[in-house]
């Protein structure tokens, strides 16, 4: 601007000069006569052409001056619609800022639902753990990079880990120590199998040892799924079954040895019926054996499945018990009788004692003399020839109890079995092959005394030189107050 | 020559009642009542051929054709096992032991003579 200020100054003081020395040269042409015609020419066209460049200039300067006052003034009456939309902008600024604040209401609301929620879990969560907690079961939950989410007491006593203080450590690390070889890894193979297969449940028996011993676990593996039913973890429950495996296989062992049972007696009752049928039998008394074989060996059948069913009635309570006063000493007379032949043909020596004159029960005859000759009969089983079997019996006045013992110097039974010798179809491993039975007399027995007359069974034995069995019976005058 | 036959059964009745019926067709017949002692007996009277029964004290039937099918002596005896019990012996088992023949108990001695002489009339006639 200044610079066109300066140009402007120096072209009107040059065009004001030019003029001055056009005047200055006609005057001078008109009073001294030269001819300074030319120069005062030259002087005026200068003059002219620097005041039209003037102009020009000017009036381009004042056309620029004029769009810039114009643009300001354009900018300035625009200053309306700006502070239009200024009020929009505010006005949705305002009506956003409602809407955040519903909104915000709103997510109070459902946090406040979520905290609700989460405490309803958490309670759930707790519920859930402490039903978990208190199961008898063994119970692991991992997640899906197979770590420990949760576990039960129960679970960290098999596999020896604190269930509490575990969370998230692996699983393997855990019960089986990263130890591939132990009993316990096929635990943790069946939570990854599970787990990678996707298959909602799977079961399997497991065998671990627990306290040094084999314990068969009915091992049922679960997937959990998420929202989207992805699979998000496994839970797996133990349960021991190592007691119905071995109910099982006695009874298994109990059918087969009932079933040989009785197919012996009645094979021979066929054999000898056919034989007699086809005139085998030539003479009377070959006839007569034959037949005496058929009778003796029904009546054992008979014996047998008597048995069964006794044992089958005490047990369901169907039994009926006719109690009297009976001497236990002339019972046992009387069952010597019958198991002497049998001691006999083994050279098995019975040693009975003198009989006690107060030894009154209050009990079935019947069912005592069954219990007496079981106990004897499986002592002379037992015990080889030349051996020996000795019955005493015994009064406790104080106790008011009457005790009879049978002692034979048979094959023993070893420590570990002694205690399940009065259970049901059991048989002494190590004696299976001594002498054949099903399992059935002595459970019969501990039935007979215990359930229906009140008594005691009691056994001691040692292995390779003997075993006492025996039983205790109230006296018939105590049963009889008691009974008032 | 008289065959001889050994039978080997823990119950009298049924070595009674089968010795009976082998000698009434004309067979020698030799008894024990376990299978160690059937197993002595077979040792040292070689018999033609054994019928035992599955379930003995001492020895089982099974047991003794095992110890018998290990002695060269009597390896090539042919034994017939009478068995209460359906499932106690396989196949297989019944094969590897060359176990001739297997009855179920109850059985019948006419039968039980049959299968004897099958076994001892085929042999005869190898």
């Amino acid at each position: 601007m200044k610079l066109g200020r300066n140009l402007y100054a120096m072209a009107t003081i040059i065009v004001v000069c030019c003029l001055l020395a056009g005047f200055l040269a006609e005057w001078l042409d008109s009073g001294t006569g030269k001819d300074w015609h030319s120069l005062y020419r030259a002087l005026r066209i200068i003059a002219f052409c620097i005041g039209t460049a003037g102009v020009i200039w000017l009036g381009w300067d004042h056309w620029k001056t004029t769009g810039i006052i114009t643009s300001i003034a354009g900018q300035l009456t625009d200053e309306k619609p700006a502070n239009l939309e200024i009020n929009e902008l505010s006005n949705a600024i305002s009506k956003r800022l409602k809407n955040y604040s519903n909104k915000t209401e709103q997510l109070q609301r459902q946090i406040s639902d979520l905290q609700i929620q989460i405490q309803l879990s958490q309670k759930q969560k707790r519920n859930t753990e402490a039903i978990i907690y208190s199961l008898r079961d063994p119970v692991i939950v991992v997640d899906e990079l197979d770590r420990l989410l949760m576990a039960n007491e129960a679970a960290g006593r098999l596999f020896n880990f604190d269930f509490q203080a575990s969370q998230h450590k692996p699983i393997a690390e855990l019960i089986c120590c990263e130890n591939v070889d132990s009993d316990k890894s096929e635990c943790v193979e069946l939570l990854r199998q599970s787990r990678q297969s996707k298959t909602e449940a799977t079961r399997r028996e497991i065998e671990l040892q627990q306290d040094g011993k084999p314990k068969i676990y009915d091992c049922i593996v679960s997937c959990v799924y998420d929202d989207k039913q992805q699979v998000c973890g496994v839970a797996a429950v133990l349960h021991d079954i190592t007691r119905e495996k071995e109910i099982s296989q006695m009874k298994n062992d109990f059918v087969s040895h009932v079933s040989h049972e009785l197919k012996t007696p009645l094979a021979s009752i066929m054999a000898y019926s056919e034989m007699l049928s086809d005139g085998e039998a030539d003479d009377e008394k070959t006839k007569k054996e034959f037949y005496s074989v058929i009778q003796n060996q029904a009546q054992r059948l008979n014996r047998l499945i008597e048995d069964i069913l006794n044992v089958s009635r005490i047990e369901s309570g169907l039994i009926k018990v006719n109690k009297e006063s009976v001497s236990l000493t002339i019972l046992i007379e009387e069952q010597l009788h019958m198991i002497k032949s049998y001691a006999e043909e083994k050279n098995i020596k019975i040693i009975g004692q003198k009989p006690i004159v107060f030894d009154q029960v209050y009990a079935d005859k019947d069912m005592i003399s069954q219990v007496i000759v079981n106990l004897l009969s499986n002592a002379v089983k037992y015990t080889r020839s030349g051996g020996s079997v000795k019955i005493e019996s015994d009064v406790d006045e104080i106790a008011s109890l009457a005790r009879i013992s049978i002692t034979d110097t048979g094959v023993g039974i070893p420590a570990d079995e002694i205690e399940h010798v009065f259970d049901k179809f059991y048989r002494v491993g190590a004696n299976k092959k001594q002498a054949k039975g099903t399992g059935l007399g002595l459970n019969l027995v501990k039935q007979i005394i215990e359930k229906t007359h009140n008594g005691r069974v009691f056994v001691t034995s040692q292995v390779g030189v003997g075993s006492t069995f025996g039983f205790e019976l109230p006296l018939a005058a105590k049963e009889k107050v008691e009974a008032a | 020559m008289t065959k001889k036959i050994l039978v080997a059964d823990d119950e009298v009745h049924i070595i009674h009642v089968v010795a009976i019926k082998f000698r009434n067709n004309g067979y020698e017949v030799i008894s024990a009542d376990n299978g160690a002692e059937a197993y002595e007996l077979a040792c040292k009277e070689k018999p033609d051929i054994i019928v035992t029964d599955y379930q003995m004290p001492v020895m089982t039937g099974l047991e003794l054709v095992e110890k018998l099918r290990e002695n060269d002596q009597t390896k090539d005896i042919p034994v017939i096992l009478l068995t209460a019990r359906s499932f106690a012996i396989s196949k297989e088992q019944q094969e590897t032991l060359q176990i001739s023949g297997c009855l179920s108990k109850p059985f019948s001695p006419k039968e039980l003579l049959g299968n004897v002489e099958d076994i001892l009339y085929s042999q005869v006639g190898n």
